[in-house]
Parts: C-alpha cells; structure tokens; sequence
C-alpha cells in the first residue's frame, strides 16, 4: 500500500503540465467578483434575523390599534419588556460583530471553523433569548390581560381559552423551529461534520 | 486597495497558482465546480493578503488558505452545468512511462482518494504534495503524532477502498 501512494505521489507531482493556466488578465477580474463563501450567507441570514426579531418586537406595536386594550391593561410592563429587548439586541448585535470579526481564513481550519460556528452560535442564542422572552412574557400579558382587564378578551371557557393560547405558542415555536434546522441544518451539516472530524484528531 | 499590492498579490498568484488548480481538482468534479472554487479561493487570499507578512512562504501561507476555502468556506455554486466531469486520472501520463496496470492502479487510486471525507483529502493532498509531518501538522493546526496516525488510517481506509 505504501509502495501504491508512493506511485501515487510521483504521478500526482507529474500532473503540472496538464493543469489549466490563468494569465494575470485572467486573476485581476476574479479580485473584484463578490464571495460566495458560508461566511457571507450566515452573515445575511444573521442579519435577516435580527431584522425578523427587531420588527417582532418593536415594529408590531406601532401597528395595531386593538392591541391599545390589551397595553393599557399591561401598564409600565411594556416599557420594562421594551428596555429589557433593546438591551438583548444591542448585546447579541455586539457579541455577534466580535465574533463574526474573529474568522480569517488565515487561521488553522480547526479554529476558523470553531470561529464560524461561535459566530453562528451568537445568533442561536438571541433566537433562544427572544422564544423564551416571548413565551414567558406572552403568558405573563395573558395573565396579566385576563386578570386586569377581562372585558378584552371574553371567555366562555378559560381552560379552554388557555388551550388554545398554549397551542398557538407551540405551533409558532414549532414553526419556527423547524424553520431554523431546515436552513442552518443545510448550510452547516457539512462543517459540522469537517469540525467533528478534526477535534478528533486534536486531543 | 493600493495598486501595487494588487499587482504583486496577482503576480504571486499567477506564478504559485498550480497549488490551487491541484486543491481544485481533488475538492471539485467539473470545469465548472474547478473554476469556482478557483475564483472563491482568489478572492479569500487576497482579502488575507493585506495580513500576509512574508515570514512564511507566499506558497505555505497559500496551502493554508487555500485548503480553509475548500473545506470550510466553499458552497458549491448551484449552477451545475454539466459538463463532462473529470476522468480523476485524465492527469497524463504517457503510455511508454507506465504499463496498463500500474495505470489501472493509478486509476483506482485516485477515484478512491476522491471517496475520502474533505479532512482526509486535505491530508492526502498535503501529502502528495511531498509535505512533512510537521508541515501538514502546521498547516491543519494538528499535532504532528495526530498527522501521523490519522495518516496510517487514511492509508488504511485507502487499502480498504482498493482491496474490499
């Protein structure tokens, strides 16, 4: 088998001649073209996240004239939500920038990789930050709602009422979910495989 | 940026350039997929360019980079045109230098190093390439006795590929 690659070596150092050239004419266009790299696609889709999450939370609210009700029912809550989410984004926004400046091509592919998916992993975190932020402050409005202000919503039924609330956050959470392992599953099952392969061989 | 760095970044390129052609054709399957990793790689060393110091080899520096943007970066384009993929051997060979089974061995060789995962094809490459173990543990950010045991195994898997 040895003897096999050797063979392979020498052929393989032969191969020069048959390879394509590319004259400086050729290289200069390629300088100006635009990356397609992963790097630039999680940096989009991290983008397009937070944009998602920023109108979540704060663009909805000025959209919607029922929801005037349900907000003077939740009283100073809102402001406190809303200083609490600004502070989130600004902090993940930050961390995300950190780490997305971190990866060179330069470094050894075991901690470009890593990089790549801490960079990733910044904006997993925010996602959990805003599902968790979301379910606990949808239950607590609802609480609050129910409580403060019952003529808002009418209900024949409150388990049925709670139910049903209870379903809709799943089925959105689900959605969601499933939405994130669909695109982060594709663009990233092939590093995550290359990464688990080389911490093997780093001990 | 500066023109004369764009001129001595694409002179280096176009003399070193057999080191990206060979990543190219080991990581792609068309002419199509070869010029596309080609250009991806380009443009990464030249955005690393700025930063290369000139303390190692522009050559060592390119095995680096180049190897990052076959394995890590890379999305393959989703234009796949189908062009005739390449035949893993069409690499040469005059038939007086070699008899038909070591050509045929050749072959198999190389469409058996093509069925290696991208970490293991990064080894072997480095190692076709005539690199050392310190150099391929330099340029994979391995040690070395993990180059050295990974190799035997990719040797082995090889054997397996060759002999099932």
């Amino acid at each position: 088998m040895v003897d096999e690659l050797e063979l392979l070596k020498k052929d393989w150092q032969k191969q020069e001649a048959s390879l394509p050239k590319f004259t400086k004419k050729d290289i200069y266009p390629m300088l100006l073209k635009k990356s397609s790299s992963i790097v630039k696609w999680i940096f989009i889709i991290s983008m397009a996240e937070f944009a998602f999450w920023i109108f979540m939370a704060f663009g909805l609210k000025f959209d919607s004239e029922s929801i005037s009700n349900v907000e003077s029912a939740l009283g100073n809550t809102e402001i406190i939500s809303t200083v609490i989410h600004f502070s989130a984004l600004v902090f993940f926004m930050a961390w995300f920038y950190k780490n997305y400046k971190k990866i060179e091509s330069t470094d050894s592919p075991r901690i470009l990789m890593r990089n790549i998916l801490n960079t990733r992993k910044t904006v997993k975190y925010y996602i959990w930050f805003n599902l968790i932020f979301l379910m606990v402050g949808a239950t607590l409005a609802y609480a609050m709602v129910v409580n403060n202000s019952p003529d808002t919503i009418a209900v024949d039924n409150p388990m049925l009422a709670a139910l049903a609330f209870i379903a809709i956050m799943a089925l959105f959470i689900g959605g969601l979910l499933i939405f994130y392992r669909l695109i982060y599953g594709i663009l990233l099952r092939r590093l995550n495989g290359n990464y688990e392969e080389l911490k093997k061989l780093e001990v | 940026m500066d023109k004369q760095l764009q001129e001595k970044f694409v002179a280096l390129l176009e003399e070193n350039q057999n080191i990206v052609h060979k990543i190219c054709r080991l990581y792609t399957n068309n002419q199509d997929q070869h010029n596309d990793l080609f250009q991806e790689i380009t443009i990464q060393l030249w955005r690393a360019f700025p930063k290369f110091r000139g303390d190692s080899k522009f050559s060592t520096w390119m095995y680096r980079v180049g190897l990052n943007t076959a394995i890590t970066l890379y999305r393959k384009s989703k234009r796949t045109v189908k062009t005739q993929d390449f035949d893993s051997v069409m690499f040469r060979i005059s038939s007086e230098e070699y008899d038909d089974t070591i050509e045929q061995q050749l072959k198999l060789m190389y469409s058996a190093v093509k069925e290696l995962n991208d970490i293991e094809k990064a080894l072997v490459f480095l190692y076709l390439e005539d690199k050392n173990y310190r150099e391929i543990s330099e340029t994979m950010g391995i040690t070395e006795v993990n180059a050295r045991v990974k190799m035997n195994r990719v040797k082995g898997k090889l054997k397996k590929i060759l002999n099932p």
